[in-house]
């Protein structure tokens, strides 16, 4: 049986139904109207060292309007207890636009070819299917491992499953039927001696990693032999000196350079934010419309690309939130900001491309500008190769503290781990590593990106809007050699 | 337009529950429903850009077998039967393959006291009268960006050892952002009564704020005598739980209940943070998912470590009762949570409290503030929005926003002034979580990167 043969929506004619009945309660009144259906159902284990395992399954199906009426928006999201639910919410969305007449600026959508398809995640094994014998010896084993060290004060693992129906539809004839499944794992391990509490993670320090992807995920993290890594790493550290703060030449590892693409580029290019749309709650960014097609953001070898039709990764897709059929756009090409991540809405308002970026948590909120799958495109060679050519400088990964202004401008980042490197080789393990600086000075010193072969996707939860709500998306990179960074900030 | 009621209709809703969870093989069942219904109208670029009406609602059912729970959830009342059996045979499931009975439990049934949480004035907020204060807001300032909510929330708890809890709450919310070329001012704050938050008043002092914050110069690096803003010093009191004051530290044996621990003197005297649900600040509801009511728990007791929140799995651990804090927030494993934490007022006036001041910083609002050191306290980010130096006991010149890393606990230490007016802001990824404090003075806060 396939794994998206689950739930009661795995159908698109069912989904279809529903989504015409409740577009059909308001399209002769509106100028747009779209809906989304979803039903999901996420899957968590975790053990915790000296706690009983903690077993969650949660499931869940609601549908989202959302419409336009004289250029006004109106959204109504609720749970699908039956069909009189979509076309409520319907009823709603309309209301709530109707009632916003007279409270600002028209929005006027261009028109959009319809498209309509069916996209499924690619899966070997189906997580679902896994029985819970077989997750907890896994469980068990990591956990033994990372906890092996004596000064390993607390430790934790788990393992995560999603699968989805996302169903769209629109007054303007698009159709869309797109299921879903990802897994993931995670350790996180808390070491406390020597007057010290050290942290490490694998196989990604937000929540672990999670790929689109089925079972056969987990067999790529090597989590047993990491866990022990990891554990005893984390015992390290508590002894382990502090670089001495300054100016150096630092290769930042593909973690940490996710995290950076995160804050400083993804964020810093979601359309919404730039036109303000964000200022009470996410905040804005330092590039301003007139800079698109011409702000040098970063070094030549600097490329960010956001392509949602890669596959396999938390931001991967072949539709967004929204209709738009996915693409591939360079958001910085060799160093200057080209495109940003956009809806539908922002694009209108400021004549900029249409990138499909409009991304939603479930059925529940509004779609906003989010990142996909944002990844710094690979330059050539090996991490070894990029230390080689350093020289003495600092290896660093695997963030532990985040901190950038509201424009995305000055950031401070510290990382887990820190490598001494003498001559290209790494040295002593070094704790408490912090950097910081600006961005675009800071992605203007990036030397060089190491080649395909250390490539790393990551997959982020975010949050953004009013109510706040999630974002699931990517950032993919390998290595690079950042010279004369400022370390040592904190 | 929707109507405010709540997410699920609540005639015979225990009942109905509590006849679900007594229908399985399992040893013991306890269902939370955690619900609400919100209306929210987000305004920036001079319209509503995001007017939404939002009903979720999540029925959490844990069951436990020998000792061994797991939960399931699901989004309808439909869903439920189905799913009280899934987390019971989840829960079958792991006591099969367990070597010894475990540990877990259901809540023992303890009255709850009763407080009205329910407010006519925020039932009175409705989608007009949010438009009205968001153009109101627009005309005031022309690039203002705020958002202006009111929700019915809805929990309730029971178990089959015979909790039966149920409560209806309002919540209203107001944020706002206002710029005037370069100057900024923000003002958030969440109560379960529209009136209470003062929002036309908010309205007009942002946009005077912001208007000051014209010209604003850089901040030079330094350590200051600081005046912080209720939301500047909600945000750090936010990070106490991380200094060992969540029952998951504690019982690791890391954090400030370990060492110095309990009764040690680690801020000021007039410094006293708690976790209380009975205090009408914030979103508070009287008991936690797991039907434990809420105790108010001092983390810092006039100054000195106090106690940790807990819920049923970290109280077995530490040998206590669970102080009712059980959470479970979204991709993370549960863990017990300060969803109601209060910085307890004094009382001064903000303007008493600069006029203490020499030579100092007035700062608004902390943004993108990170631990960095669980040892010690130590915090980074940066101040932004209305920021001004103070001299000779007044607000002086407007100053940009500054990158700051410095101990929470060695500016608590420092603090030699309250403020009596208290405001709320959210706790983020906590259900109804909000921190409440008063603005404080304090002292040596060290603005600056490098050390």
């Amino acid at each position: 049986m396939s794994a998206h043969s689950w739930g009661s929506l795995a159908d698109s004619s069912t989904a279809a139904s529903i989504l015409d009945s409740a577009l059909g309660a308001v399209s002769d009144k509106s100028d747009f109207a779209d809906a989304r259906l979803i039903e999901a159902e996420e899957m968590r284990s975790y053990v915790t060292l000296g706690s009983d395992p903690d077993e969650r399954i949660e499931q869940n199906i609601g549908i989202g309007v959302r419409v336009l009426v004289d250029g006004q928006w109106g959204f109504a999201a609720r749970p699908l207890g039956s069909l009189t639910d979509a076309v409520s919410a319907a009823h709603d969305a309309h209301a709530s636009a109707v009632a916003m007449a007279g409270h600002g600026k028209p929005v006027s959508l261009p028109p959009r070819e319809p498209s309509s398809g069916t996209y499924a995640t690619e899966v070997a094994e189906d997580p679902f299917a896994v029985s819970t014998e077989q997750r907890y010896e896994l469980l068990a084993g990591w956990l033994a491992a990372a906890s092996a060290p004596e000064l390993v004060a607390a430790a934790q693992a788990g393992i995560n499953a999603k699968r989805q129906h996302r169903h769209y539809a629109d007054t303007e004839g698009s159709r869309q039927h797109q299921h879903f499944v990802e897994t993931g794992a995670m350790l996180l391990v808390t070491a406390h001696g020597h007057g010290d509490v050290q942290r490490r993670s694998y196989p990604n320090s937000f929540h672990g990693n999670t790929a689109a992807a089925g079972w056969e995920y987990l067999s790529s993290l090597s989590m047993l032999e990491q866990a022990a890594r990891v554990g005893e790493e984390a015992v390290a550290l508590l002894t382990a000196p502090m670089a001495d703060p300054g100016q150096a030449d630092v290769v930042i590892g593909p973690q940490q350079v996710s995290l950076q693409i995160h804050e400083s580029s993804g964020h810093a290019l979601e359309l919404d934010r730039i036109l303000g749309d964000e200022a009470n709650y996410a905040g804005t960014s330092f590039i301003r419309p007139g800079d698109i097609g011409s702000l040098r953001y970063g070094s030549p070898a600097v490329t960010i690309t956001s392509d949602p039709t890669v596959p396999g990764t938390r931001g991967s897709f072949a539709f967004d939130d929204e209709g738009t059929p996915a693409r591939a756009f360079n958001l910085i090409d060799e160093g200057i900001v080209r495109h940003t991540l956009s809806n539908r809405d922002s694009a209108a308002r400021s004549g900029q491309t249409l990138t499909g970026a409009a991304r939603s948590d479930g059925w529940g909120y509004m779609p906003v500008c989010f990142a996909t799958h944002v990844f710094l495109q690979p330059g050539q060679g090996s991490l070894d190769d990029l230390l080689e050519r350093m020289g003495d400088g600092y290896y660093i990964d695997d963030n532990r503290s985040w901190s950038i202004d509201n424009q995305r401008l000055n950031f401070q980042f510290g990382t887990e781990v820190a490598y001494e490197v003498k001559r290209g080789r790494r040295g002593r393990l070094l704790k408490n590593f912090s950097y910081g600086g600006i961005t675009p000075q800071f992605w203007g010193s990036v030397e060089a990106v190491a080649g395909p072969s250390e490539f790393r996707s990551y997959g982020y939860p975010c949050g953004k809007g009013e109510p706040k709500q999630w974002g699931f998306l990517s950032h993919g990179a390998a290595p690079m050699l950042v010279r004369d960074l400022r370390i040592g900030v904190a | 337009m929707s109507s405010f009621t709540a997410p699920v209709p609540p005639d015979s809703l225990l009942e109905t529950l509590q006849k679900a969870a007594s229908g399985t093989s399992a040893d013991a069942v306890e269902i939370a429903l955690l619900g609400r219904a919100g209306e929210y109208t987000r305004f920036a670029g001079g319209r509503i850009h995001q007017p939404q009406n939002i009903t979720e609602t999540q029925f959490i059912v844990r069951a436990v077998a020998d000792g061994h729970a797991a939960r399931a959830a699901c989004g309808t009342l439909g869903d439920l039967s189905a799913t009280v059996a899934r987390a019971a045979a989840l829960a079958h499931d792991l006591a099969r393959r367990a070597a010894a009975a475990g540990p877990a439990t259901v809540a023992d049934p303890v009255d709850i006291s009763d407080m009205s949480l329910w407010h006519d004035d925020t039932v009175a907020f409705d989608a007009g009268a949010r438009a009205a204060l968001a153009s109101s807001a627009m005309k005031q300032n022309e690039a203002a960006a705020g958002m202006f909510g009111r929700a019915v929330t809805q929990m309730a708890v029971v178990n089959t050892a015979g909790v039966a809890h149920h409560t209806l709450a309002t919540e209203a919310s107001g944020s706002l952002t206002a710029t005037v070329d370069e100057g900024t001012s923000h003002w958030i704050d969440l109560h379960r009564s529209a009136g209470a938050l003062g929002i036309e008043q908010a309205i007009a002092r942002t946009v005077s704020e912001a208007t000051a914050g014209r010209g604003r110069g850089p901040l030079a690096d330094g350590h200051y005598t600081v005046v912080l803003g209720p939301q500047a010093a909600g945000e750090l009191i936010g990070f106490l739980p991380d200094f060992g004051f969540g029952g998951e530290l504690a019982a690791a044996g890391v954090g400030l209940l370990a060492a110095p621990g309990p009764g040690a003197q680690v801020a000021a005297p007039i410094v006293t943070v708690a976790d209380d649900a009975g205090f009408a600040a914030g979103l508070p509801i009287g008991f936690d998912l797991e039907g434990t009511p809420k105790s108010r728990v001092a983390l810092l007791d006039r100054g000195r470590v106090g106690a940790a929140v807990t819920d049923l799995t970290t109280a077995r651990e530490l040998g206590t009762a669970s102080t009712g804090h059980a959470h479970i927030a979204r991709e993370e494993p549960p863990r017990p949570v300060a969803a109601n934490l209060v910085l307890a007022p004094g009382d001064e006036t903000e303007e008493s409290l600069i006029a203490g001041v020499e030579r100092g910083v007035y700062v608004q609002r902390f943004w993108y503030t990170r631990l960095v050191d669980r040892v010690t306290g130590t915090i980074t980010g940066v101040s932004r929005d209305g920021c001004f130096l103070i001299e000779n006991g007044r607000l002086a010149a407007p100053v940009a926003g500054a990158r700051f890393t410095h101990s929470v606990l060695d500016l608590l230490a420092t603090v030699d002034g309250l403020g009596r007016d208290l405001r709320s802001q959210p706790v983020m990824n906590v259900w109804n979580g909000a921190a409440t404090a008063p603005a404080l003075r304090g002292h040596n806060f060290r603005f600056g990167a490098a050390s």
